[in-house]
């Protein structure tokens, strides 16, 4: 049979972002997938260039706009390390209770799309955005906003915290730990979702390795691999959590790893929320940020929901020289070609929505 | 690319980044790599002429460099020596000026430099 070649989009397909996939096909099975992106591509790195520290957290949000909070984190700790800031110490465990709780929502929201395309049609899609939106509420009164905070300066955040911060968390993560639970029997015991995704899309652990997959489609591999172990940052070395890992690197194992990684936060949050002393977070004013002892470069790196980003600054006395940033979501889609080819067309987007990607952060 | 070679062999078997910087007088290409099993990373930076810049491939090395040489590719204008694939990574364009050179002044209209 004749190899045919099906254009798919440029479309929103199973994801956040827009994106054009060239598929050849033999029969029922895929030759050849090539992945066209930059539809959405703004130039944010250069952009950052052009603008002072502090004007460019508004658009690292909106690269993934799935969860903001991380990169924007990510951002002004990498200027805290350029300019030697300290985070005071209530700070540093605020922002891990809303880094954590930023990637439950980002999981949460992963899950109920994910579900959707997986015939489970929208039972687990209503659920999940239900738990999503308490906690987006959470972090709205915490931050002032619903979806972009632009919350963290630099040695702390924008404003102090609620006086019933704890309380609140305490009660959401009670919450999210019965709702979470509940939705394994339905996924699980689903023979739909089981198989369309046990052994589907498999990445054995060296490819994984060579092809520099990133954070949960690591993990599903069988790397035990988290920037918040391998390097830890504030207090994740006090804190008691595992590392999810899977391994047969299928698309299963990848949401398998999500969904521990969700419970695992909670944990995290609660030891968290025991380390709170007192209400002092309140970073330095904006406009206190100017020329200090500047080092050559600035490497750091976080564990974002979506894998591990890093940020590599050469900073200038008010603006960044040069700015770049690695985005996890950007890897993991050139694992696509590798993972979809020889499997089923019908497999192609179950494969593809494992992966966790938002176009946003791909393109920059 | 013997770097990276020999990097490998002592257990950096993992291409987290590759990007460049342009300090306008030369260029300069970065790699960061990690060593999975040590938990270690290196951080490679590779001058570059301003003129022609050129560095090899390490996709034979690394297979994820491949999405990142043609971002840099197409960024800085850098030339990727012993590449089969020499597609661009946003396509809409022919690739004719280097946006991320700090010789690219706003608003430049790549459509009438082809």
């Amino acid at each position: 049979m004749a190899v045919m070649r099906i254009n798919i989009g440029p479309v929103h397909p199973s994801t956040h972002g827009v994106l054009r996939l060239v598929v050849d096909v033999d029969g029922d099975m895929i030759k050849r997938v090539e992945p066209h992106i930059g539809f959405l591509h703004r130039g944010v790195e250069k952009l950052m260039e052009t603008r002072m520290y502090m004007q460019s957290p508004s658009y690292l949000e909106k690269l993934d706009y799935i969860s903001p909070l991380s990169w924007d984190e990510l951002y002004v700790a990498s200027v805290e390390k350029a300019l030697g800031a300290e985070v005071k110490q209530d700070a540093q465990v605020a922002r891990v209770v809303m880094l954590e709780f930023q990637r439950i929502a980002n999981h949460l929201l992963w899950l109920g799309t994910f579900c959707n395309d997986m015939g489970n049609l929208f039972t687990i899609f209503m659920w999940a955005f239900r738990e999503r939106s308490k906690v987006l509420k959470f972090l709205e009164e915490t931050t002032g906003g619903r979806m972009f905070y632009v919350n963290i300066r630099v040695g702390g955040l924008n404003r102090p915290l609620p006086a019933n911060f704890a309380d609140e968390a305490h009660g959401l993560c009670d919450y999210l730990e019965e709702k979470i639970a509940g939705y394994g029997d339905l996924i699980e015991k689903s023979s739909i979702f089981m198989e369309r995704t046990k052994g589907v899309g498999r990445l054995s652990k060296a490819d994984a390795v060579a092809y520099g997959a990133a954070g949960p489609v690591l993990r599903a591999s069988g790397i035990e691999e988290d920037a918040r172990k391998s390097k830890p940052y504030y207090i994740y070395d006090k804190i008691d959590f595992i590392v999810p890992t899977g391994y047969r690197g299928d698309t299963y194992d990848r949401y398998k790893v999500r969904y521990i990684e969700m419970q695992q936060s909670i944990k995290i949050i609660r030891q968290a929320l025991g380390m709170l002393k007192g209400n002092d977070v309140v970073g330095a004013p904006i406009r206190l940020i100017g020329p200090q002892a500047k080092p050559d470069t600035v490497l750091l790196s976080r564990e974002l929901p979506k894998g591990e980003g890093i940020v590599y600054m050469v900073p200038d006395k008010q603006r960044p020289y040069r700015i770049s940033l690695r985005s996890p979501a950007f890897i993991n889609l050139s694992l696509l070609p590798k993972l979809a080819e020889g499997s089923k067309f019908a497999d192609l987007f179950p494969i593809f929505g494992s992966l966790d990607i938002v176009l946003g952060e791909v393109d920059r | 690319m013997k770097t990276c070679t020999n990097l490998k062999s002592r257990g950096y078997d993992y291409l987290k980044k590759i990007t460049a910087v342009d300090y306008v007088d030369h260029l300069e290409a970065v790699y960061i790599i990690y060593n999975t099993l040590g938990k270690k990373e290196e951080v490679l930076r590779v001058k570059l002429d301003a003129e022609k810049p050129k560095v090899e491939t390490v996709i034979g090395v690394y297979p994820a460099a491949d999405w990142y040489e043609r971002e840099m590719s197409e960024m800085f204008g850098i030339e990727i020596l012993k590449r089969k694939s020499k597609r661009l990574l946003l396509e809409e364009w022919n690739g004719a000026i280097a946006p991320f050179r700090k010789s690219y002044t706003w608003g430049t209209d790549y459509k009438k430099l082809e």
